[in-house]
């Protein structure tokens, strides 16, 4: 694992590992992901990488048969601990899916139910949508069209629009779990541009399947096999000469 | 094993490669051949020759190319495709070096000023040099390409003293500047010889370790 990172470590994982029932799913992880960076999560379909995200915000709480051991830490707090309130983790780490999800109502109103939900009043929330719409590269192309349902975007202003919706609420960490999978290359460029935009004032995990997209955004790369995280370092040693020989031989396509 | 088609067009690079890599140690070996004997055909032999080199730097490129914008190479496959076309460089270069030598030949009037011993040693090392860097090239020999590439300072060692022994002929015998100033570019061409021979080994150290090193 790499050390010293410039701007500190966000997420601290230790020996971190859970069952589905029976099936013992992610093996012995640990890791420190850093601050205001983005680390890609890569590995062939079923090694974990999905699930080891979906532990930052404790998505797999709503599975049944889930068990977890280990420590997760986000910037110093345990997030397993029993006093943590579920719903202010996940304002705190967003998390933004494969398929863009809008839901059924206006742009803003997208944008506006997280801060409505904690609390921003009537008289802030439209500097609030504004400035997230702003953040999630999508103001210029809706600004004009704040009531039009957001279903009538195309997929990647969709997209755009999660993400704004996830930046409403001010969150530490985003995690981004494949988002570009159902995109076009041009879409998938601006969500590109727009995560190593959002590196400067959030932490970024993103789980990928295209290998070029984690070697050209991220700095820092975690490959993922068979429940295990293989290696973890900087993403040109992991693409320039990994020290584990299954890394490379996925990254150049031997196997997965 | 997935990506056949890629596979076989990283091994065809690699072949490419090491058949570039014998056809220059033969012009080396050649150039120094026709000097020495003042074989003019020998040498106009390696000067028609150096097309067919020229030619396989060019096919490396394009393979190279291809292979970066169509596979987008990483890891060790991206090494060896980056060492292969800066190999090809480096090789391409000797060659023209072992041409200068052939073009040097051809402008030596008469016989020698002297039997040639120092300066056939030096091209039998330099040969070797490259000999070696290739032999460490195709089995990814890193401490083969690291004792290869130190052989060098022998070869620098007798241009020097080469050099002078030249100068001071041509101090003692005016008659002989031309021929002698031909000697001079000859050894400084081996000597140029064995600096690629070394960027050759750094090449396959990188590509073999993905370590950077300095070997010249």
């Amino acid at each position: 694992m790499p050390e010293n990172y410039d701007n500190g470590t966000e997420v601290e994982v230790r020996d971190l590992n859970l069952w589905y029932g029976e099936n013992h799913a992610l093996h012995d992880i640990s890791i420190d992901i850093p601050k205001n960076s983005v680390t890609a999560l890569i590995g062939p379909s079923g090694c974990g990488k999905s699930t080891f995200l979906r532990c930052l915000n404790r998505m797999n709480d709503l599975v049944k048969n889930c068990r977890i051991e280990g420590k997760v830490h986000i910037d110093k707090q345990n997030i397993y601990s029993k006093d943590v309130d579920v719903v202010d983790l996940r304002k705190r780490v967003g998390m933004v899916f494969q398929k863009p999800n809008p839901f059924p109502m206006s742009i803003h109103d997208n944008i506006a139910y997280g801060p409505r939900i904690h609390g921003t009043g009537k008289k802030n929330i439209r500097g609030v949508v504004e400035e997230a719409l702003r953040s999630g590269a999508l103001w210029d192309e809706v600004s004009e069209r704040l009531d039009k349902s957001a279903l009538d975007l195309s997929g990647g202003q969709q997209q755009r629009l999660c993400i704004a919706r996830t930046l409403a609420v001010r969150p530490e960490v985003i995690l981004f779990d494949e988002p570009c999978s159902a995109l076009d290359p041009i879409s998938t460029s601006k969500i590109e541009e727009l995560i190593l935009e959002l590196k400067k004032k959030y932490t970024i995990v993103i789980v990928t399947h295209n290998m070029q997209q984690a070697a050209r955004i991220s700095d820092y790369t975690g490959f993922f096999l068979t429940g295990e995280l293989v290696e973890f370092d900087k993403t040109e040693q992991i693409f320039e000469s990994p020290r584990e020989k299954a890394t490379e031989d996925y990254i150049t396509g031997r196997f997965g | 094993m997935t990506r056949t088609k890629y596979q076989e067009t990283l091994g065809i690079l690699r072949r490419n490669v090491t058949q570039m890599g014998k056809l220059s140690q033969d012009a080396i070996h050649n150039s120094i051949a026709a000097l020495k004997e003042l074989n003019i055909d020998l040498a106009e032999n390696v000067i028609e020759g150096d097309q067919i080199i020229d030619d396989y730097e060019l096919s490396i490129e394009k393979c190279v190319a291809q292979l970066i914008s169509l596979q987008s190479p990483t890891a060790g496959d991206m090494r060896l495709v980056t060492s292969c076309l800066k190999i090809a460089i480096d090789l391409e270069r000797m060659s023209d070096l072992a041409v200068d030598i052939a073009q040097s030949t051809k402008k030596i009037e008469g016989n020698h000023i002297k039997p040639l011993i120092d300066i056939p040693k030096m091209a039998e090392m330099a040969e070797s040099m490259l000999e070696q860097a290739m032999i460490a090239f195709e089995n990814n020999d890193v401490s083969l390409a690291e004792s290869v590439a130190k052989l060098d300072d022998e070869i620098d060692r007798t241009f020097y003293a080469v050099w002078k022994e030249l100068m001071k002929m041509m101090i003692q015998d005016e008659t002989i500047i031309n021929n002698a100033s031909h000697l001079l570019f000859v050894i400084r061409y081996l000597e140029r010889i064995g600096d690629h021979a070394c960027n050759i080994c750094e090449s396959v150290v990188y590509n073999a370790s993905g370590k950077r090193e300095n070997l010249n």
